[in-house]
């Protein structure tokens, strides 16, 4: 089981909010882990908007092959940020010696580069430091993206936040966008990289949920991209068809829940679009996902995205205020954060809906 | 006794759901009656405990519980839930009176088989699968103002649910899609559009008793999820029916093979220009066209010794003066004529 | 009486003996009649009448049951005497020492023909030491096989990845910008290419029927493969040639009426399928003898009666490259790119160089991968063919979808597997495995036979469709034999065995939690043969 969650908002949200928001759904989750990403910065991080920002965990031997791979490739330290570590006796972590959150700067050479080709480094990078932490066992790079932090940590997730400190609102660690779940993974061994949510090229996405064509999924987006890599969970499958759908192929985000569940062929050959979604069907046969689950995701326009299965087997619900949007698991979560929202305006996503939540927060909701 | 009002949580410190509930116990034990929970996402609350004198009943008022509200709830409790809950409200109800205000999540009153659920806004897909009615006892109720999502009243075995399809004019079907599916047993009443039930269902207007029943629990309903107001506009019959299983011999109705090929299929058959063939069905060791093979008599060779007339085991063979003659329509082609035939004058050939 | 020599065959040399009753008969000639291969006779037999040796032996005469002792006329152990038999006077039992296979060569000198299917099976199945292993239970709920809604469809025709379907967005929508190869969404099975010749004209009509029915009554969008034998004019002109997948093969027979008919044809037909080998006798061409060859057969096909060997391959096709230039390329044309157009080949160690070069088409043109394997039937073949040449479906679709796999590019050519399903009573299952192993749909021919009424068996009983005696009127072609099938019943026995099939593939995807076909997904199956989990890369169990 785990308990997911993404916010949006107007203001700048420190992530104890992400610990509040999953307090209440505790007993939803395994109280095995706690991770969480962070998009569109504010605090310390609002000045260094376009440069990428490396979040990482490891041994000190892992930190030191990392510098070495980004001096090699010629990034150098723009910023560094240290979470205030708060180890007490008792608390259920298990931390690792090093985190590093620093900002960048791209190697000269790329100066005049196009976004495409620095998106293209910065992906390159990530492949050979994780490579590189793999294969000696001495870290795990989480994200390494302008304006995006990533923690993850193995624990009781009210212990993970003390140790980081987290349960104190600061106005250094802030971001417009933060979203989190509690669990590690998984039904096979813990591993770090296995925890949701997922970072993919500004992409993120959780899951709560199985994918029973996992298999089909994996097999078939090995070949697709450099960066589908890992498959530590099946989750990841939901997040790299969201990435390819959008920014391989250059489809609309609606397109997304046309691939992960497409309509029944009956369904579609009733409707204008019969010929588009078929081929779709065909096409992408191999990313459908069959199975029980829920997916919030971030794109890179900063929009929060979520569908469910085909037959709705996981809760989400959405909750609203004038400055802030909060989806997730169970309406506990809301009800904490929000209690004085009008509750008739939250929304409960069914199985053919596509739900945006824009910037300027409207949200919508899209017939499959 | 006063009222045992339980906070949950304390700065960032919340009770788990063991505590909360034994918690819960305790005071029970003490004899409190009364309850104030200001929850913080714990299950089951309200489940499966009893007051502990006898003709006493229980009262949990709670703010923000977190799933199965009311689970396995007992006779002689009453649940009130401020705002909305998660999933499973009501789960196994075998007699408590539960009202969620606001909305519910999936599977409400999943497998409910006593007792009263009331909910003021919507709830999610698969609510009142499995209900369920002993009849020793009173079926339960699942009254919701607004709407189901899909799949609900999956596999009902009884018990009766009223949706009310208040404020719902936005939305294609107050039940979602393929709700019903399995549906044996009880009835669901529904105010408002409804599409995609499912195939072993029936969707009829109301009849008296019907009404008579939604006249009397609407009053109740309504007070408790403060709406009194919404009476007279969800007492207008005009847009409610109801949903019952279909009679077994209803739900399967094929055309057989046999109708197709008549109706629809080539009138003198797709070989009809090529081969002849009127559709007649040849049985095994028939006669006349059916037999493989078929008797031919040579006169020239013939003694008249009756042979074959006498060992044809269907008197196919008749003596005319002194010819033999091998009726078609007795003769299977069996070759006893031919084998008995002391002079060879019976012979068999492909028919 | 006539010397009996030593040389000469022998009741005793027949692979089956019969077991006559004398006590039992009633001598009512039903069993003699009814016998198509003329095995049996009534027979007069001198008896002793005392056994006294005293005086003189009498004797008299009485009639019996015999069975005939002749290299054509001999037993097949059809059974059609003793279901005749009031009395259960007569029953027939294998000869475990016959020596028919040795004294037919031995006396004809010539290779011994037959039809059905192999019999020798001495491998063992592979799919039967598979089994659906991964079942959902909490994490990813099963579904209920009777009452949730299941998708049974899989593609049918060239699948461009995504990337290559040139799609333009307008207004936030996709549209379409170029024609594209023309893609179904089929039912996962397809009845299995039986030519009209091969089997009798009620049994083909009856299989139509139940493709139509399917369709139009059932919403089961099934698809039947016409074999290449021809096919009515008028079926080519009615609406139902939608479903029918038009097949050529190397003897090309029947195609001249098809063309004179496409003015006319209100439908395209389901698919074309180009027919390479079979997966009983690969590296054969079709044979159907003389004896088959009926006047209306005759017709359609534009031949006088005679043996009708079909060349092994198709004469103007030297290599897989020209295939599809020029095969594909007509057949594509022939309906102005707008039917899918597929190829069925024998499995064979070759069979993934043939894929992969498919694969590799730059015109888009190949809609399907039809991989015919060892354990198939057929309606004629030389038994050393039938008995030794071929190989398992098992291993080899599995190949081709994994080397699919390997380019990226599994799904572009749909892959559909056939080949002795069904053949130890577990269709359903049969049909998942595969699909579990990443074919698309499968086909079935022998099932269809079976349904029908069929006595053969893979153990040697039967077994001679090639002769146009076929008991059950199958595989006849005179009339007397021919209208023994009812074609009502035969096509209601069809529609419900693929009634149950559907039944039963979704007892098997409800249970793995997939509401869709698991194509690819082997993560399903286990296996409790190692070397089955090493050679398919299915997780070994035991």
């Amino acid at each position: 089981m785990c308990r997911i969650g993404a916010i949006k908002s107007k203001k700048k949200l420190h992530p104890s909010i992400a610990l509040k928001l999953m307090r209440s759904q505790q007993e939803g989750h395994d109280d095995s882990g706690f991770a969480f990403v962070m998009q569109d910065m504010g605090g310390l991080f609002e000045n260094y908007k376009e440069l990428p920002l490396l979040s990482m965990a490891g041994t000190v031997e892992g930190a030191r092959l990392a510098e070495d791979i980004l001096r090699d490739v010629g990034f150098t330290r723009v910023m560094q940020w240290s979470p205030d570590i708060k180890n007490k006796r008792g608390l259920k972590i298990e931390a690792l010696p090093i985190y590093i959150f620093e900002v960048l700067q791209y190697p000269k050479s790329y100066k005049h580069a196009t976004r495409e080709e620095k998106e293209e480094l910065l992906i390159d990078t990530s492949i050979r430091l994780r490579k590189a932490l793999e294969e000696n066992n001495s870290g795990y790079i989480y994200s390494f993206w302008p304006d995006t932090l990533t923690l993850k940590e193995i624990g009781s997730p009210k212990d993970i936040g003390t140790y980081f400190n987290l349960w104190e609102e600061n106005k250094d660690l802030t971001s417009s966008i933060i979203t989190a779940q509690c669990r590690q993974n998984t039904n096979y061994d813990i591993v770090r990289y296995a925890a949701h949510p997922f970072f993919l090229e500004g992409y993120t996405g959780l899951v709560n949920g199985e994918n029973t064509f996992y298999e089909k999924n994996k097999s078939y987006q090995e070949s697709l991209y450099k960066g589908y890599m890992g498959f530590e969970s099946d989750s990841q499958c939901l997040l790299y068809t969201l990435h390819y759908i959008n920014k391989i192929l250059k489809w609309p985000l609606r397109y997304f829940k046309h691939t992960i569940t497409p309509l029944s062929y009956d369904e579609i050959i009733k409707r204008d679009d019969s010929e588009v979604l078929l081929r779709i069907k065909s096409s992408l046969a191999n990313l459908e996902v069959n199975g029980p689950n829920t997916f919030l995701g971030v794109t890179p326009q900063k929009e929060l995205i979520c569908v469910c299965d085909s037959k709705k087997l996981r809760p989400v619900v959405i909750g609203k205020t004038e400055d802030t949007v909060i989806m997730t698991s169970e309406v506990v979560g809301i009800n904490d954060l929000m209690p004085d929202r009008n509750r008739e305006d939250d929304i409960y996503p069914n199985e053919h809906e596509t739900i945006i939540v824009r910037n300027d927060l409207t949200v919508e909701r899209w017939q499959q | 006794m006063t009222i045992c009002k339980i906070k949950t949580l304390k700065n960032n410190n919340r009770m788990s759901t063991q505590e909360l509930l034994q918690t819960i116990y305790k005071k029970i034990d003490e004899g409190h009656t009364e309850f104030e929970i200001e929850a913080c996402g714990q299950h089951d609350i309200g489940g499966a405990v009893k007051a502990k004198k006898d003709d006493a009943s229980l009262l949990f008022r709670i703010t923000n519980p977190g799933q199965r509200v009311g689970a396995m709830a007992m006779d002689g409790v009453k649940i009130v839930v401020e705002g909305s809950a998660p999933a499973d409200i009501g789960w196994l109800n075998s007699g408590a009176e539960i009202v969620v205000k606001g909305d519910g999540g999936d599977t409400a009153a999943h497998c409910a088989a006593g007792g009263k659920v009331y909910v003021g806004g919507r709830v999610g897909t698969r609510s009142g699968a499995l209900m369920k009615h002993d009849p020793r006892f009173e079926p339960p109720q699942f009254w919701v103002l607004k709407n189901t999502g899909s799949f609900s009243f999956e596999f009902m075995g009884g018990g009766i649910a009223v949706i009310c399809g208040y404020d719902c004019d936005n939305l294609d079907s107050i039940l979602g899609n393929r709700s019903c599916v399995g549906m044996v047993g009880g009835v669901v009443y529904v105010r408002g559009k409804v599409e995609g039930l499912a195939e072993c269902v029936e969707r009829i207007p109301l009849d008296k008793l019907d009404k008579d029943f939604l006249k009397s629990g609407m009053p109740e309903f309504l007070k408790e999820i403060e709406r009194p107001e919404l009476e007279e506009e969800l007492l207008d019959f005009s847009g409610w029916t109801k949903i019952i299983p279909l009679p077994k011999e209803l739900k399967e109705k094929k055309q057989p093979v046999k109708e197709f090929i008549k109706n629809e299929w080539f009138k003198e058959g797709l070989f009809g220009d090529l081969v002849e063939d009127n559709g007649e069905v040849f049985g095994l060791a028939e006669t006349g066209d059916a037999r493989l093979r078929k008797p031919v008599w040579d006169k020239d060779l013939c003694v008249s010794c009756d042979l074959c007339l006498k060992n044809c085991p269907q008197n196919a063979i008749k003596k005319d003066l002194a010819n033999y003659v091998s009726e078609p329509e007795k003769c299977i082609g069996c070759g006893i004529c031919a084998a008995v035939c002391p002079r060879k004058a019976w012979k068999m050939v492909n028919n | 009486m006539a010397a009996v020599g030593i040389n000469e065959l022998h009741k005793n040399d027949l692979p089956w003996i019969l077991v006559y009753d004398e006590s039992k008969c009633i001598q009512c000639g039903k069993c003699t009649a009814v016998c198509s291969f003329n095995a049996i006779k009534p027979a007069v037999e001198l008896r002793k009448k005392s056994n006294s040796i005293t005086e003189k032996n009498k004797t008299e005469k009485v009639l019996v049951i015999k069975q005939n002792v002749s290299l054509e006329n001999y037993c097949r152990g059809c059974g059609m005497c003793a279901n005749v038999c009031p009395n259960g006077a007569i029953r027939l039992i294998r000869n475990k020492d016959d020596r028919y296979s040795v004294a037919y060569r031995a006396i004809k000198a010539d290779s011994f023909k037959k039809g059905g299917r192999s019999n020798l099976n001495t491998e063992g199945r592979t799919l039967d030491k598979i089994k659906i292993g991964r079942i959902s239970q909490m994490t990813d709920p099963s579904l209920d096989a009777q009452r949730h809604t299941f998708e049974l469809r899989t593609p049918f025709g060239r699948v461009l990845k995504a990337d290559k379907l040139n799609f333009d967005v307008k207004d936030g929508k996709i549209i379409e910008t170029t024609q594209l190869p023309p893609n179904r969404w089929i039912y996962p099975i397809i009845f299995g290419d039986m030519s009209i010749g091969a089997v009798s004209w009620r049994m083909w009509e009856a299989m139509a029927i139940a493709t139509a029915y399917l369709n139009e009554v059932m919403g089961i969008p099934i698809r039947m493969c016409t074999g290449e034998g021809g096919i009515p004019t008028k079926l080519l002109k009615s609406r139902y040639v939608k479903y029918m997948i038009l097949q050529i093969a190397s003897g090309h027979f029947g195609w001249n009426r098809i063309i004179k008919a496409m003015p006319d044809m209100t439908e395209d037909p389901a698919g074309i399928l180009i027919k390479i080998g079979q997966g009983a006798k690969p590296g054969d061409g079709g044979l159907l003898l003389a004896s088959k060859v009926a006047k209306y057969v005759q017709e359609i096909r534009g031949v006088p009666k005679a043996d009708l060997l079909s060349p092994p391959t198709h004469q103007g096709l030297y290599s897989i490259e020209e295939s599809v230039q020029k095969m594909f390329l007509s057949m594509n044309a022939a309906f102005k790119f707008k039917v899918p157009v597929a190829i069925k080949v024998a499995a064979s160690t070759t069979s993934v160089s043939v894929y992969n070069n498919l694969l590799r088409d730059p015109y888009n043109i190949v809609g399907g991968f039809f991989l015919d394997g060892l354990a198939a039937g057929t309606g004629a073949a030389h038994e050393i063919s039938l008995n030794h040449t071929g190989h398992p479906i098992t291993s080899k679709l599995r190949d081709c979808y994994l080397a699919a796999v390997h380019q990226g590019r599994q799904g572009e050519i749909p892959l559909f597997a056939g080949g002795g399903l069904g053949q130890t009573g577990s269709f359903a299952a049969d049909a998942f495995k595969l699909i579990c192993l990443g074919a698309n749909g499968v086909f079935t021919g022998k099932m269809l036979m079976e349904i029908a009424g069929c006595v053969g068996s893979d153990t040697g009983r039967c077994n001679a469709c090639n002769t146009g005696l076929c008991p059950a009127g199958i595989a006849a072609q005179q009339d007397c034999l021919v209208k023994r099938l009812d074609v009502d019943k035969v096509a209601q026995n069809l529609v419900n065995y693929i009634l149950a099939t559907d039944i039963e593939l979704k007892k098997l995807m409800a249970p793995v939690g997939c509401s869709t076909l698991p194509v690819g997904r082997s993560d399903a199956l286990i296996t409790v043969d190692k070397h089955i989990s090493n050679r398919l890369d299915i997780q070994y169990a035991c």
